[in-house]
C-alpha cells in the first residue's frame, strides 16, 4: 500500500492511508497514515454500519489536513468492540503459505522480502 | 486533546502472520518519502478512493489467480477501475489473503464508496471522483504494479481532476 501511495503522492496527488499496520505502510514511504485497529477485510468497519464506516473516512480525511510533515501518522481513536467470532483468514490458505510448507527453506527469503528472480 | 490511542497492529493476526509483519516493519525502509500538500480545503477537493482488496465489477475482467499460485511471491499486477455508482452486489474480490465475506456483504467495509458520496452532499469534500480504483495488496515483487499499473492509474486521476487519494488497505 505504502509504495504505491508514495508513487501516488509523487505525481502530484495528496495522499492517505488506512493503515491497520502503520509501521509497516511507514517503512514503505508512506506520506500520510491513518492507523486503525480493524480487522483486516473490514477497514472502514462493520458490513452494514454506515455511520460507523463514515467516521472512519471523515476521520481520516480531518486527519489529513491537520499533517504538515511527510511520513505524518494519525492513531484513530476507535476501538473495535465486537467480541463476535470472526473468520479473518480466506476460506483456502494463500498459495504462499502453501509453498512455504512444502518449501521450507525458502522461509528467510518470505521474512526477508527477498523472493527469487521471476520467470514471468 | 482526548487521550492517545495507540492502534495495536497485530491484535486481529495469529502468531506467524504476526511474525511475518514484525519483520517486515523492521526491515530497511523507504528513506526518501514524497510531499503534495493538500492545496485546498476539502470542502474544494475531489476525493478518489484506492483500495488494495483486488476489487472488480462482475462485468470486467477478474483478476487472475492462476497468477499467484504458479508464482506464490506476488499476485496478479493489474488493476481495475470501479465507477463511483459500482455497488455491493456489481463487484468481486480477487485478494487470495483476506476473506472476502465482509465485502461482498458490504462493498463499504473496504472501500466506502457510498460514504464518501455522503461526505460530498454533506459538503465535507467537494466530490467524489468519477472513478476509484482497486489492485491487490500482496506482492514481494511490486516492480510491474508499480511500472505498469500505477501510471494508468495517475493517468485518469489527473483526467478526471482528483485532489487527494484516500487508500485503503485492506
Amino acid at each position: 500500500m505504502g509504495l504505491v501511495q508514495r508513487e501516488i503522492e509523487a505525481a502530484g496527488f495528496s495522499t492517505i492511508s488506512l493503515s491497520m499496520i502503520p509501521e509497516l505502510t511507514a517503512s514503505a514511504g508512506a506520506p500520510r497514515i491513518a492507523a486503525i485497529e480493524h480487522p483486516f477485510g473490514m477497514t472502514l468497519g462493520r458490513p452494514g454500519d454506515a455511520a460507523g464506516q463514515l467516521a472512519v473516512l471523515r476521520a481520516a480525511l480531518r486527519a489529513m489536513e491537520a499533517m504538515a510533515a511527510p511520513g505524518s501518522v494519525v492513531h484513530l481513536p476507535f476501538e473495535w468492540t465486537s467480541t463476535e467470532k470472526l473468520r479473518l483468514g480466506p476460506p483456502v490458505p494463500p498459495p504462499i503459505a502453501r509453498y512455504l510448507v512444502r518449501h521450507p527453506w525458502a522461509l528467510p527469503r518470505f521474512l526477508n522480502r527477498t523472493p527469487p528472480v521471476s520467470s514471468s | 486533546m482526548q487521550p492517545t490511542k495507540k492502534v495495536d497492529s497485530y491484535r486481529f493476526v495469529d502468531g506467524i502472520a504476526k511474525r511475518v509483519l514484525e519483520r517486515w516493519a523492521a526491515l530497511p525502509g523507504e528513506t526518501h518519502v514524497p510531499w503534495t500538500p493538500v492545496a485546498s480545503p476539502l470542502s474544494e477537493c475531489t476525493v478518489a478512493l484506492v483500495s488494495s482488496a483486488g476489487i472488480a465489477l462482475q462485468s470486467d475482467q477478474p483478476f487472475d489467480p492462476e497468477i499467484e499460485r504458479r508464482d506464490p511471491w506476488f499476485a496478479d499486477p493489474s488493476y481495475r477501475v470501479l465507477p463511483r455508482t459500482a455497488r455491493t452486489g456489481d463487484v468481486q474480490v480477487g485478494h487470495l489473503h483476506i476473506n472476502p465475506a465482509f465485502a461482498q456483504q458490504d462493498l463499504n467495509s473496504v472501500l466506502p464508496v457510498e460514504r464518501l458520496d455522503e461526505l460530498a452532499e454533506l459538503g465535507e469534500i467537494g466530490a467524489a471522483a468519477p472513478s476509484h480504483y482497486s489492485y491487490i495488496g500482496y506482492t514481494l515483487r511490486p516492480e510491474r504494479l508499480l511500472r505498469e499499473s500505477v501510471p494508468r492509474m495517475v493517468q485518469q486521476l489527473r483526467e478526471e481532476h482528483v485532489d487527494v487519494v484516500v487508500l485503503v488497505q485492506v
